[in-house]
């Protein structure tokens, strides 16, 4: 069989850069990013116009763990393994789709080592044509696990609230869940009142958040795949806010005001037991489990000053956990509970931070004005926050491995408190 | 510079999708998309949790009425009786689709008018409200028990909202401030603020069946959840104050943290207006 000559079409790169990439002078260390090259899928029938190859680049690029190239050509079973050792390419990515019947479709996925020149997996697939959106993105995950042997956070799902300006000037707010990578929305909650603070229950098979609709900050719990009505918590005395969801996914922290006093509070969905997690005068909220869910972290202004604690729930003990900047807000923990993403003061400025718990080391990851609202991704590789562009909200994508930042935006209005699910296992 | 767009194009979202196994997952693929599997999914529902047969916009998920044209929205807000709420150009396109959508997925909430409120309340809830506004010499029970007089009592609520409309229309209009502004992170009550909230508190000593909601409210800075926190922080050392005019009872205490301000924009102009507390009587 010919050997097609290849050329690594860099534009495809550059131009995602401009698509995806946010001019922030933190330094992208694009070097370090595997570099690899995905070849567009051969197809074989007709196509349902679903790029899975590009599905696939975007989201490891997205990453910035990768740095994936396409190619002009398509790539069969004949790989000149010697071009891409020149190209410095790492690793090769091939695919088939082969359709079935009108709807059903076989795909092929290939991974070659470039210079072992061995092959690191295969697989075939059945999809159907609904699907292949979400195929791609489990590609993306395997794909990411056989190069690096780590998982990917790429087939789950974020939930956002958006905002829009009605043509009378009201306002309607849609809590929505969408693919990782900002595809597929789904409107799940619609209301003329605010809606905040969607929270994915670790099954994926719940949201909590807080609806204004009977004009007060109540604490609902829905189903997003199935139509079900949304279920209140029970109605509290004073604000019910802040659902966090407890790992094992049978409680929820929220914090109520009781007499005017806020605190944390862990409520029992099955016994409908309400307990006290935080016991202060002041103003205690913003809870988040660590992943064993053996300690909260919190957001506490007990001592003047808005700032970072941790509870062990154990011991009962409060220590705090932030002690530079007058201001820190909203923690939550990465899933290997060693790190909080939080909001931190800068002069005038709110700026997402990771602080390293053990530490106490503070990095700041803008150089925004309102960054709010963060999360990491499931495997921990990257944060999820919202942020102003020119006075409009929008979500953004920070990773950890390069500090490069991917925007999610609304054509039209704003979106705001991004959380992103779990894996789907 | 372009940037990523969340596109809005609807396309069926799959369910959560249980398994590790890379050919297993292709057969779920199927499975999904196959209605039977909702029994399932269905059947992994806890007990606590109600299924219904339509939601809560009738028989439409939220998508599905988006895709509607304006003439079946406007066919279905006809049916729901809302009528009233469809606004037309000279040429009969719709001008409010938004408020439609709204409308039709907050449909049980919507009553216009004080009397059609009234009038949709259940007797026990009708005497509940005619307590509460201090008309209880007005409620007359059958030998059973039951309402006798419904008619009268939801003449006697109307008039007397009216009344309280009118009193509180006057209040208003002696220049009264109905909002109190707070500096940044800050609940403190100043003297300025202390002179208006005893305005209000005469004004309530006044009229004992008025009843005042506070709304607490703070500027965008700083996070959501702790703003909603301060909101209720400012309103509640509003009432505080009240308080001391023993009117704690007809008080209640609400925040909005953040997500309702007054004026838009990044700048102090706008934060000032934001950080307060609004007097809303009913």
């Amino acid at each position: 069989m010919k050997i097609l000559k290849f050329f690594v079409t860099l534009s495809i790169f550059v131009s995602l850069s401009a698509s995806a990439l946010l001019e922030v002078n933190i330094i992208k260390s694009r070097e370090a990013a595997f570099p690899i090259v995905i070849a567009p899928f051969e197809i074989v029938g007709n196509s349902n116009n679903v790029d899975i190859a590009k599905i696939i680049r975007d989201n490891l690029n997205r990453s910035g763990q990768f740095n994936a190239l396409s190619t002009q050509a398509l790539i069969t079973n004949q790989i000149d393994f010697s071009f891409w050792q020149e190209h410095k390419k790492d690793a090769v990515v091939f695919g088939k789709i082969e359709q079935v019947s009108s709807k059903v479709y076989n795909v092929y996925i290939y991974i070659y080592d470039v210079f072992s020149e061995k092959s690191l997996y295969q697989k075939k697939i059945q999809v159907h044509n609904s699907g292949f959106r979400r195929i791609a993105h489990f590609l993306s995950d395997k794909i990411y696990y056989v190069l690096l042997g780590q998982k990917g956070s790429f087939d789950t799902r974020l939930s956002y609230v958006t905002v829009s300006e009605n043509s009378n000037g009201g306002k309607t707010y849609k809590l929505q869940i969408s693919d990782s990578d900002g595809f597929n929305p789904q409107t799940v909650v619609r209301s003329s009142n605010p809606i905040l603070s969607p929270a994915w229950s670790k099954d994926q098979k719940k949201l909590a958040y807080v609806s204004f609709k009977n004009n007060r900050s109540e604490v609902f719990v829905m189903t997003p795949f199935i139509k079900t009505i949304p279920i209140k918590l029970p109605k509290f005395d004073g604000i019910a806010s802040s659902p966090t969801w407890h790992p094992d996914g049978n409680s929820i922290a929220l914090t109520i005001s009781k007499k005017g006093n806020k605190d944390i509070y862990l409520y029992d969905l099955n016994s409908e037991e309400l307990k006290r997690l935080t016991k202060n005068i002041s103003i205690d909220t913003e809870a988040s489990f660590s992943p064993d869910g053996n300690k909260i972290a919190f957001t506490s202004n007990r001592t003047g000053q808005v700032q970072v604690y941790i509870k062990d729930l154990k011991s009962e003990k409060i220590s705090r956990a932030t002690f530079e900047g007058r201001y820190n807000a909203k923690p939550v923990f990465s899933p290997d509970g060693k790190d909080l993403a939080l909001i931190h003061r800068v002069g005038k400025d709110y700026r997402l931070a990771l602080l390293d718990i053990a530490s106490r080391d503070l990095t700041v990851m803008t150089q925004n004005k309102s960054d709010e609202s963060p999360y990491f991704s499931p495997n921990g590789g990257m944060i999820i926050f919202s942020t102003n562009r020119e006075n409009k909200g929008i979500l953004s994508i920070i990773s950890l491995q390069n500090n490069q930042i991917v925007e999610l935006m609304q054509k039209e209005g704003e979106v705001r408190e991004p959380s992103w699910s779990n894996y789907s296992n | 510079m372009s940037k990523k767009i969340l596109l809005l194009s609807s396309v069926i979202f799959l369910s959560s999708c249980a398994s590790n196994n890379i050919s297993e997952l292709g057969d779920k693929f199927l499975d999904l998309i196959n209605p039977s599997n909702n029994a399932t999914e269905v059947a992994m529902l806890s007990g606590e949790e109600t299924l219904v047969a339509m939601g809560e916009t009738g028989g439409f998920t939220i998508d599905e009425l988006e895709e509607l044209s304006n003439d079946e929205l406007i066919a279905i807000v006809r049916e729901k009786g809302l009528e009233d709420l469809i606004l037309l150009d000279e040429d009969g396109n719709l001008l409010n689709r938004d408020q439609l959508i709204n409308a039709i997925v907050e449909s049980a909430a919507l009553l216009e008018s004080k009397s059609e409120e009234l009038e949709s309340m259940s007797d026990d809830e009708l005497i509940e409200v005619a307590v509460t506004k201090g008309l209880s010499d007005q409620i007359e029970l059958d030998d059973d028990g039951n309402l006798a007089n419904r008619d009268e009592l939801i003449d006697a609520l109307v008039e007397s909202a009216a009344a309280i409309e009118a009193a509180i229309s006057e209040f208003s209009n002696n220049a009264n401030s109905f909002t109190l502004y707070f500096a940044y992170d800050d609940t403190e009550i100043d003297e300025v603020a202390t002179r208006i909230i005893i305005q209000h508190a005469n004004f309530m000593q006044e009229n004992p069946s008025v009843n005042l909601r506070l709304e607490g409210h703070a500027d965008e800075r700083g996070t959501r959840e702790y703003n909603l926190a301060l909101g209720e922080n400012r309103a509640l050392s509003v009432k505080e104050v009240l308080g001391l005019y023993n009117l704690d009872d007809r008080i209640i205490v609400v925040s909005y943290g953040e997500e309702v301000p007054i004026l838009t924009g990044s700048n102090e102009e706008a934060w000032e207006k934001n950080r307060r507390v609004e007097f809303s009587y009913y």
